[in-house]
């Protein structure tokens, strides 16, 4: 599991979208889509007429013809540039586009889809790869009618060895592989990307020299991201899709070491829609010496002692807690059937088995909380929110889904693949860098009907902790993130290890604790614990929330399978999902902390050379 | 060898930390000034040394090594631009070594599969000594902690281990320091016109609807080399490369995949090739292919076979060449086809091989495999590995042997790999010679000979793999890309498919009877256990008496339903 995680940092970028305001509109026909007047992109037109010839003629004789193919497209414009203490490591600029044809043979019943085995087509190009960026007709349609072939006869071979599983299962699954949806068609202009507005190498440069003043720091790293991705769908049911978006990132990791040796880090992280939304240089080094002077804080703390009583998470550390504890129990979607057990055993390594499928109906959280996943929704209190967008990465058109009304569960987000309590999408299907869609949520809501003031929570925090018998409790302001935090190769696995199996059991990182003191409510900052068996479930142990909701911006992990796992909520912008946590301060009873146990590291022999 | 450039993969960027280059800095005058890379790390290097040279487990050794590496690729595809990209990065590799020459954290435990990756970072590129020092200071903890723990393993496995005689050699050799400035260099090219350049060439492979998919790529590379080490060698040179590859993808109608590659090699931008010569290298590539796919499969074949000068080059890398690097001799789960065999004779007498990287070219064409100082600090050595037939010696880094106590620079490594002893320039010369036509008149007696129908004529190989391993057959097997029936009754020469070159070292090296009066040069890449490093290899076309051929394995996908867009009568009329 370690090798297969730490691959996931390797994954070359990938997208992260933000929809612009734009109109769909159901296809009349699905003939071929109009391309605005002056626009010399031949891609639609390529696909299009690609997309004709297979439909119509593609065919292995005595083998059924493809019922559905889908082809998607993705041009993406990448601008990466990595300072540390005020010196440049790397500046780079990027354009690719990226194709992936899917296509299926059997029917919306059952199809050559939803099936994981071992064996399988061994094609010579496969039906994904990197094609030309020219936006031609003749490279185009060649690379498309490569990819088709391979898909089809990869389908063919699925098909026959998901039939040949299903003879062997005494009860074959009755839900439908695949769910019609409404073919839409949807041309917007293309945004193309303007790298010269300000001088990223400068900015970087600068804001990260404040890191200077702050020698105890061992390495830094500040990274910034400006992502522009035009996207393309077409579709064999008439569905033509062309979008583009834009996200900017900065996401900033410090470490150290404590006295005693224990590894320390922070992150920092802010994303905006457009590039030019991102904070200056100085604004930005003034949040980037915050968090270096968080950091020395705890450096210096004392350590967590192991606990179990109440704990207050601060609302941005309650939305992260929310994203790893909640997502994986939001698809509505059936697994797909798998003839190897290593697949179903990794997922749930991962935690990223549902708790609330099947159960649709039922109670699962307290009878205060409403949850709602809304991708249509565009600010909150004025603040933007980037988890949105108008169609989801299947053609369909984003849908709110209200989910948890009153503590019932009501509805679960779907995709075109149906599962056993819900058969259509909702227009949830989210994919990062052509990966498959899964169900995964957009910009999540949690509230709550007896909200608190602040003060009045923190009166009940410290009430139960009386009540509880403790001098003092803890409260968490924000949790870890290692995907942001990891500066080198290694530290992301360490910290995979360090959860180990306890993903599955509900372990959780917090980064920022505080002991706070029954009698008077002084805040003391403690290092180094780690939660355990923080699940779902856990969640009804809620003795009260803020009336503080904010928004948590973070990327949705998808490489290597993590998406909809605990561990989805740990990405970065160079390959995740950008979505929403909006969540208010929640107060939590009965939460085990673990203290450090682990072996400390031993301090550098050698002191650090200085930095000025 | 390995010749094929990547498919078309999201992971491009990262099989790129391949480096390939040429070096100039050697023949001009050294710069006074010391790079302040050099300066950063020569202020960690004694501050290391200093605390760690006396901690318990105590270094005895540390090296530095920055490559700061600049390149501009250019890469199109069924007649567009795939990509154009720009990128410097500079990256960071440090080895400390504790313990001792004789017996260090590295030392091969039979328990332990070695690790052939070696840690690093990235690191600043803006010339900012102390972010430099940091960085460095950084990843001495790293290394010199996991040198630490690798120590005990050692250790430990020391006293419970049998150890065997090439068990007992040094782990490290003792090497003389040396010190060198070069002026940096870099790389100067638009990429416009290139970009042109590769829509133009890969549309010209698509007018064959025998090409299914081509790629072409031009890349050009200025890398700066710095390293710096605790026995004193200090180190700043630059080299640049340009390159320009041509690669096509095929399927003959029983669904076998067929391949074709090209590529130009050149140090100076005014050695470009031109499009002339560009588009006759593509006429011929599309030719080839074109043949291939109608070519018959020939049968399994036991004969003599002619190699032309390319082809010969690659069969004696690939046979010969990684026989010959030392650190095979000192594992003892390598075969060690060659270990004991100093000073007999294992080539026909007049074979002469050695392995020579201090050439930058060979009657004016470039060498792939030179440079000037290898990837542990010692210069680059032209070493006699074969003299009349008789070995001599092997390819050495600094992993001495007990009969070879030191390095002869051919430590080499891909970045973000352990260097081990590497091929260069591998250049067979011989004393025999005969000119083509006495060749092929020559095979055609010794098909006579043998009552054979034919012969078989290698034009070209894709180097494949070699066996070198104890676990496996001492085999090799190398694929021959274009093959040719000749005839004993005269008629005209046939192209064939579908074979693999197979057969032993040992055995196949002694049947060598002639060669050709004429070297050729081959420019690769060649992948082994520390990666892939850019080599040559020279050799005149040998005469092999016996050659074995077996069946290729092929793919069971069918080619294309369709026919391609472009030739398709019915979506020709759709083209805007």
């Amino acid at each position: 599991m370690r090798k297969f995680v730490a691959l996931s940092l390797f994954a070359a970028f990938a997208l992260g979208f933000v929809a612009a305001p734009a109109h769909a509109r159901r296809a009349a026909d699905p003939a071929q889509a109009p391309v605005p007047p002056g626009d010399h992109d031949l891609t639609l037109r390529a696909m299009h007429d690609e997309m004709q010839r297979s439909r119509t003629r593609l065919s292995l004789s005595g083998v059924e013809k493809p019922f559905y193919i889908e082809y998607r497209l993705l041009d993406l414009d990448v601008r990466a540039v990595t300072a540390s203490f005020g010196a440049l490591v790397s500046s780079t600029v990027s354009r690719s586009r990226y194709m992936k044809v899917d296509v299926r043979v059997g029917d919306y019943h059952l199809d050559s889809s939803n099936f994981v085995s071992e064996d399988g087509f061994q094609g010579f190009l496969g039906p994904t790869g990197q094609v030309g960026i020219d936006r031609d007709y003749n490279s185009l349609r060649q690379d498309l009618w490569l990819a088709t072939d391979q898909a089809y006869k990869g389908a063919v071979t699925q098909m026959s060895l998901k039939q040949a599983f299903l003879r062997s299962l005494t009860k074959p699954p009755e839900i439908d592989d695949f769910s019609q949806a409404p073919p839409l068609v949807k041309i917007d202009p293309r945004i193309e990307p303007d790298w010269t507005s300000r001088n990223w190498d400068d900015e970087a440069r600068e804001a990260s020299s404040v890191w200077k003043k702050f020698p105890q720091l061992y390495g830094t790293r500040l990274n910034y991201y400006l992502i522009y991705v035009t996207s393309y769908l077409m579709n064999s049911e008439g569905t033509t899709i062309r979008e583009s978006h834009t996200l900017a990132a900065v996401e900033a990791a410090l470490d150290t070491q404590a006295d005693d040796g224990m590894p320390l880090h922070n992150f920092y992280a802010t994303y905006a829609a457009t590039p030019s939304g991102l904070p200056g240089p100085s604004a930005l080094s003034k949040a980037l010496a915050q968090a270096a002077a968080e950091l020395l804080i705890f450096r210096s703390s004392p350590l967590v002692p192991d606990y179990t009583g109440p704990v207050l998470f601060d609302a941005p550390a309650a939305a992260s807690l929310l994203a790893q504890a909640l997502e994986p129990s939001l698809s509505g979607a059936r697994p797909p059937l798998s003839m190897t057990q290593d697949y179903d055993a990794f997922i749930e390594r991962l935690g990223g088995r549902s708790e609330w499928s099947g159960r649709v109906g039922t109670r699962v959280l307290p009878a205060s909380v409403s949850l709602v996943d809304d991708p249509t929704l565009k600010e909150f209190q004025g603040q933007p929110l980037l988890g949105g967008y108008d169609i989801d990465d299947e053609g369909v058109l984003a849908q709110r889904v209200s989910l948890v009304e009153d503590g019932f569960l009501r509805r679960l987000l779907m995709s075109r693949r149906p599962g056993p309590d819900f058969e259509n999408s909702n227009g949830h299907a989210r994919s990062a860098l052509l990966s498959d869609s899964e169900p995964l949520s957009s910009n999540l809501i949690f509230s709550s009907s007896d909200e608190l003031k602040p003060a009045d929570l923190r009166k009940k925090f410290l009430d139960a902790c009386r009540d509880d018998g403790q001098q003092w409790c803890l409260e968490v302001k924000q949790m870890d993130n290692p995907a942001l935090a990891a500066i080198h190769r290694e530290d992301f696995s360490n910290f995979v290890g360090t959860l180990g199996g306890g993903l599955s059991n509900g372990a959780r990182m917090p980064l920022f604790v505080y002991k706070v003191y029954a009698s008077d409510g002084h805040e003391e900052p403690v290092r180094g614990g780690t939660i355990d068996g923080l699940t779902l479930r856990s969640l009804r142990n809620l003795l009260g929330a803020g009336n503080d909701s904010t928004v948590y911006t973070y990327m949705q992990n998808t490489s290597d399978s993590l998406a909809g796992t605990a561990l989805g909520a740990f990405g970065s912008a160079q390959n995740g999902i950008p979505s929403t946590v909006i969540a208010p301060s929640l107060l939590l009873d009965e939460v085990d902390v673990r203290g450090f146990h682990g072996e400390p590291r031993r301090l550098p022999l050698v002191s650090s050379p200085p930095l000025q | 060898m390995n010749r094929q450039p990547r498919y078309k993969s999201v992971a491009t960027g990262l099989a790129l930390l391949a480096a390939a280059w040429t070096c100039l800095a050697a023949n001009r005058p050294p710069e006074p000034a010391t790079p302040a890379v050099l300066t950063a790390m020569q202020d960690e290097l004694d501050r290391s040394m200093a605390v760690l040279s006396k901690a318990d487990p105590a270094a005895y050794f540390i090296s530095y090594t920055v490559a700061d590496r600049q390149y501009i690729q250019v890469s199109g595809s069924n007649g567009a631009l795939l990509s154009s990209t720009q990128n410097r990065a500079r990256w960071l590799e440090v080895q400390t070594r504790v313990g001792s020459y004789q017996l260090d954290n590295t030392h091969k435990l039979p328990d332990r599969p070695p690790s052939w990756t070696s840690p690093g970072n990235t690191v600043a590129l803006d010339d900012d000594i102390p972010v430099l020092r940091r960085e460095i200071w950084r990843e001495t903890d790293r290394q010199y902690r996991a040198a630490s723990q690798a120590l005990i393993k050692v250790k430990t496995s020391q006293q419970v281990q049998v150890q065997t005689a090439e068990g007992a050699a040094p782990d490290f050799s003792r090497e003389q320091p040396h010190t060198f400035i070069g002026p940096r260099v870099q790389i100067h090219v638009d990429p416009k016109p290139w970009e042109e350049r590769v829509r133009k060439y890969t549309a010209a492979f698509s007018k064959s609807p025998s090409v299914l998919n081509s790629i072409v790529t031009f890349t050009a590379l200025g890398m700066n080399q710095y390293q710096a080490n605790t026995e004193g060698t200090k180190l700043a040179f630059g080299q640049v490369h340009y390159r320009l590859e041509l690669y096509v993808q095929s399927k003959a109608p029983d669904g076998m995949d067929i391949t074709r590659y090209s590529n130009f090699d050149w140090l100076d931008p005014k050695n470009a090739p031109d499009d002339r010569t560009v588009f006759q290298s593509i006429q011929k590539l599309i030719q080839e292919t074109q043949e291939l796919d109608n070519a018959p499969l020939v049968d399994p074949y036991a004969g003599p076979a002619l190699l032309t000068g390319r082809a010969a080059a690659v069969f004696f890398h690939e046979v010969f060449g990684h026989r010959a690097e030392g650190f095979r001799q000192k594992d003892i789960t390598e075969g060690q086809t060659f270990t004991s065999k100093i000073g007999e004779k294992i080539l026909p007498d007049f074979i002469s091989i050695k392995d020579d990287p201090t050439e930058a070219s060979l009657g004016g064409q470039m060498l792939l495999g030179h440079y000037a100082y290898d990837d542990e600090g010692v210069p680059a050595q032209d070493v006699e590995l074969v003299d009349h037939g008789v070995l001599k010696t092997f390819l050495m880094s600094r992993s001495p042997l007990n009969a070879i106590p030191h390095s002869n620079g051919h430590g080499r490594r891909q970045l973000g790999y352990v260097p081990v002893a590497r091929q260069g320039n591998l250049i067979v010369s011989s004393s025999k010679t005969m000119t083509d036509a006495q060749l092929r008149m020559r095979l055609i007696e010794l098909v006579k000979q043998e009552h054979l129908p034919y012969g078989l004529l290698i034009d070209d190989i894709e180097g494949g793999f070699t066996f070198t391993g104890r676990a496996q057959p001492q085999a090799f097997q190398v694929t021959p890309l274009v093959v040719y029936r000749v005839f004993a009754d005269g008629r005209p020469d046939q192209m064939v498919r579908g074979v693999n070159i197979v057969g032993t070292p040992l055995v196949s090296l002694t049947k060598i009877v002639a060669t050709g009066d004429k070297e050729e040069i081959f420019n690769g890449y060649c992948g082994a256990e520390s990666g892939s490093v850019p080599v040559a290899a020279v050799a005149p076309a040998i005469l092999i008496s016996e050659m074995e051929f077996a069946k290729k394995e092929t793919s069971t996908d069918r080619p294309p339903i369709l026919p391609p867009p472009a030739h398709d009568p019915e979506a020709r009329e759709q083209q805007p």
